[in-house]
């Protein structure tokens, strides 16, 4: 049980509380590089609404939805050679905010300069568009290896989910949840439609840790049958400060990337890369693709593993109430992570720089994370569960990544 | 918990952090308080086994 006071300084993103100070101090994806061409698009960011565009020359911007003019939505504007022009009065602004021109008014008025559209600072890395809406000077965009690696292959996947992002964060300091909710849970689903059970995610947990480090907190475990000696206990994985996981086995790696929409929304994205034995040939683009979340009845879809963590994650409420839930030692990486997300809004309460936020140049060429390649004991059946059963079951390029690896669908 | 066991400052508001769990019997509640730094462990015991130490 957490107390109600608590349970919201936990969850509420907005502008002005204690945790949507905390995740100010982060960059933070807001579209898929496909999503900023010519036409400008909505994307809601920490509980605020923002306009994303391109400009003629290339130029990234990122600005409040609202026209500082009469408050119409700059989504409804013309993209110009240089900046945004709003669709009602055609004023113009630059990706910093800057007025440029104000058509209606006198040309020899000094108004425009007076004026200023909220923008903030926009960058793309790995095909992913970040933004930063936090107090200047904006830390460094952290190069996180999934996103900077040459030669392998990526694709993204995304979906927008209708609940807060720190129950999903506490799904990946939550090991067993793997062994009922994706073992027995699944196998279950198999059973009533006369299908073998699942395999690999069924293992038992003999043994759990966690362990607060630079990154974030590093889980280990170890499964029936494996010993310390076990890249799952040996090596483990990151839950990523504040809002990824780091997850994946046998060739394959994935940034689960939890970006909170608002206090009741979450846009999930599972980025991720496939480093072959043999060179694959580079890719052209990287491929982005919608994860469906429903059924043709309109039943969540629950028949694969991402599919069962979201709809165990959104079958909590759309903020989980902690002042009825009982928690219990199996529960201590959920209890830690809470513990952290409370440390580090202190910090920045006290002024200071929260974990994972890079200002030095020389420690961010290539972020390098921890995580097991031997994963539940054997990289490739993890492997070839892991095509079958996670959003990747979705990846336009499933077919090549499975011929590349030399697996069997 | 509504106080830190450490200092003494209250535990109920700001930035504290105070989490129930349960261990078998027992009723935990994990406690941090940002104020002196404790963190610690309250343990709500449902009996607790000691012996006299020699005298």
């Amino acid at each position: 049980m957490l107390s109600q006071e608590k349970n919201e300084r936990l969850t509420a993103v907005g502008p002005g509380t204690p945790m949507g100070n905390l995740l100010r101090r982060y960059w933070w994806p807001v579209a898929t590089h496909d999503m900023a061409g010519r036409v400008p698009v909505r994307r809601r960011l920490l509980g605020e609404d923002l306009v994303l565009f391109r400009d003629g020359s290339g130029q990234l911007g990122l600005l409040a939805e609202q026209c500082p003019h009469r408050r119409a939505s700059l989504a409804l504007g013309c993209t110009e050679r240089t900046g945004l022009r709003c669709g009602y009065h055609g004023w113009l602004f630059g990706a910093d905010g800057r007025c440029l021109e104000q058509p209606g008014e006198l040309a020899d008025s000094t108004f425009a300069s007076r004026i200023r559209a909220v923008s903030y600072p926009v960058a793309e890395l790995g095909g992913l568009i970040f933004a930063y809406l936090g107090p200047a000077p904006a830390p460094l965009l952290p190069r996180y290896d999934l996103f900077v690696w040459p030669d392998v292959w990526r694709d993204i996947a995304h979906a927008e989910l209708p609940c807060n992002f720190v129950q999903i964060m506490e799904n990946s300091v939550d090991p067993y949840h793997v062994e009922w909710l994706h073992g027995r849970y699944g196998s279950f689903l198999r059973e009533l439609a006369g299908e073998p059970a699942v395999q690999v995610v069924t293992k038992k947990h003999v043994k759990v840790a966690f362990e607060v480090f630079e990154h974030g907190i590093l889980k280990r475990r170890v499964l029936e049958g494996q010993t310390e000696q076990d890249e799952d206990w040996k090596i483990g994985h990151p839950l990523v400060f504040p809002s990824m996981l780091r997850v994946g086995g046998g060739g394959i790696a994935t940034f689960q990337i939890r970006i909170p929409v608002d206090d009741t929304h979450t846009w999930h994205v599972w980025y991720q890369t496939y480093r072959f034995d043999v060179p694959a040939p580079p890719q052209a683009a990287i491929p982005v693709y919608r994860v469906p979340l429903h059924d043709e009845q309109g039943e969540w879809l629950r028949d694969y593993v991402d599919g069962q963590d979201i709809c165990a994650w959104v079958t909590q409420g759309a903020i989980a109430d902690r002042s009825r839930e009982h928690l219990g030692r199996s529960d201590l990486g959920v209890i830690m992570l809470r513990k952290l997300y409370f440390e580090q809004m202190e910090l920045v309460e006290a002024g200071r720089d929260p974990i994972c936020t890079y200002r030095d140049p020389d420690r961010n060429d290539c972020i390098e994370l921890p995580m097991e390649r031997d994963k539940f004991g054997g990289a490739r059946a993890f492997r070839e569960m892991w095509l079958r059963e996670s959003s990747i079951r979705y990846s336009p390029i499933r077919d090549q990544v499975l011929g590349q690896f030399g697996d069997v669908a | 918990m509504t106080h830190c066991p450490g200092c003494g400052a209250r535990l109920d508001a700001g930035a504290a952090f105070v989490q129930e769990f349960w261990a078998g019997d027992d009723r935990n509640f994990l406690c941090w308080c940002p104020g002196c730094g404790l963190l610690c462990t309250v343990v709500v015991s449902a009996r607790l086994v000691s012996h006299e130490p020699e005298h």
